[in-house]
């Protein structure tokens, strides 16, 4: 279970405090799939940050039941400098996971081909992601914070994302940020709309893509 | 796996687990070896030459600054080795000038990295600088061992020169600190602090001994801790051949200070920091 308690931020954006989020109070359980919509500059990336513990809350907390990704994303969580083979042995210490089978596994998952023995910094954007989807999926978490970026990519990897998002569903919690419903029909159950800082919780994903249209 | 061991099976309702001294513990070795690793292969790896200057800097100063000495005929009191004096005597400064001048950009080209909830900014300064304390601890055993093969003269308490040299990484480590957090706030550090250590370099202890000096002046240099890092190291390779003041519990009581003060502006920076 993950709970948001009065959760705020706020960037210091031309000496002044502008706030972001404000009070945002939520919870989430493990097997739920969650639909995040917010328009551009909502502050759902900021959300996503904040629930990963990327950047930390300019008030109120995050409670954390369970094991939680890093954004996934567009880049972030791995080094440019080295290869996607020694970004999985890196991400394999890091979280204490057989470095071998790691290395493995995100080179089936991320089929990057010879790009795997490259530096990460000679990847286009969607090898980027698929490594950096692919590690996180190595690592096994019980909780995936996912951007829209992910689904942007080729199809076909989003359709592998799909898949193994869904088979985790009984197990793990995913939170799917997006400006655009119809990528949320592909992954979620139930809806939020994050909108003025704040987040409203819909049981049904047609409610909230319904609550969000009109705004 | 979860995270936390003893978590309950997947799908049961989850309680937040404390966590335990001793898992944090675990997880921060594992960080901090996995970061070292990753450090030791980008920083020494094949393709740089960043080992070769652990060796090329020190030789070069301290030998070119020996060379001088020699030259002009100046011996030293005690019948030390002019050469062995400065080479030796400037690998402390080389050690807390390279801890302390990577402080700067520590943050930034790690930032990636603050994605792992797991890799705290003190994991990634704490592996750095143990890295640059093996590195450098390993081009002064080199140095040592040409200087006795040349010269004849071994150390005389080699355990004095690691713990003159480890006094030295705490001093430099929790100033790192310090300026990392400030770099989170300012690019100023950036700026100047390759600029103040170099400055700082004929006060810091490289250049003199504190028995040099007449009494007053050396009462004020007794302040800054890092003299008596110098003079330990001294002490451990000429031993009674040169006369040291120092004082361990002084330099343990900075180092101790720095270091709280460091991960205080370092958790403050945290917070506020943009990643």
């Amino acid at each position: 279970m993950i709970r948001l308690h009065a959760l705020g931020k706020a960037y210091r954006v031309h000496g002044r405090m502008r706030p972001v989020l404000s009070g945002v109070e939520a919870t989430f359980h493990p097997g739920e799939a969650v639909g995040i919509l917010g328009r551009n500059g909502a502050g759902k990336t900021t959300l996503l940050r904040l629930i990963a513990g990327v950047e930390h809350p300019t008030s109120g907390w995050v409670e954390r039941g369970m094991t939680v990704s890093w954004p996934l994303g567009f880049g972030g969580a791995m080094h440019y400098s080295i290869t996607g083979a020694d970004n999985a042995r890196f991400i394999a210490r890091i979280y204490g996971k057989p470095v071998a089978e790691t290395v493995e596994f995100v080179d089936a998952f991320a089929e990057l081909g010879e790009y795997y023995r490259m530096p990460a910094r000679t990847y286009s954007h969607g090898m980027l992601t698929r490594l950096g989807f692919a590690l996180s999926m190595a690592v096994d978490f019980d909780c995936y914070l996912v951007d829209e970026a992910v689904a942007a990519g080729d199809s076909r990897f989003a359709a592998r994302c799909r898949d193994a998002l869904e088979e985790r569903r009984g197990r793990s919690a995913i939170l799917f940020v997006s400006h655009v419903p119809d990528l949320l029909r592909q992954f979620c159950t139930s809806g939020a709309v994050l909108q003025d800082g704040r987040l409203t919780r819909y049981d049904d994903l047609d409610q909230a893509i319904a609550a969000y249209q009109p705004a | 796996m979860p995270e936390v061991p003893g978590a309950m099976p997947s799908g049961a309702a989850r309680r937040p687990e404390p966590l335990t001294l001793r898992a944090a513990a675990r997880v921060q070795r594992q960080v901090i070896g996995a970061l070292l690793l990753r450090e030791l292969s980008t920083r020494f790896g094949r393709e740089n030459l960043g080992f070769l200057w652990l060796f090329l800097e020190p030789a070069l100063l301290g030998g070119t600054i020996g060379l001088v000495h020699h030259l002009s005929g100046r011996g030293l009191p005690g019948g030390v080795d002019v050469l062995s004096f400065w080479v030796l005597g400037y690998i402390p400064f080389f050690l807390f000038r390279s801890v302390v001048n990577r402080a700067p950009v520590a943050i930034v080209s790690n930032q990636s990295l603050l994605y792992h909830r797991r890799i705290t900014i003190l994991d990634i300064m704490l592996a750095r600088d143990l890295l640059e304390g093996a590195a450098v601890l390993g081009a002064m055993a080199v140095f040592v061992l040409a200087i006795g093969l040349a010269t004849g003269t071994w150390p005389e308490q080699p355990a004095k020169l690691v713990l003159g040299m480890a006094l030295m990484l705490m001093i430099a480590h929790g100033i790192g600190l310090l300026i990392s957090a400030g770099s989170v706030y300012t690019e100023m550090f950036e700026r100047i602090t390759h600029m103040v250590t170099y400055l700082s370099l004929p006060i810091l202890g490289s250049f003199f001994m504190v028995f040099w000096l007449p009494t007053e002046v050396q009462e004020m240099v007794l302040w800054i801790p890092t003299v008596h890092c110098f003079e330990i190291v001294r002490e451990g390779q000429f031993g009674s051949a040169v006369p040291t003041t120092y004082d361990v519990s002084y330099v343990l009581a900075c180092a101790a200070l720095l270091n709280l003060f460091g991960l205080a502006a370092l958790r403050k920076a945290r917070r506020d920091m943009v990643v």
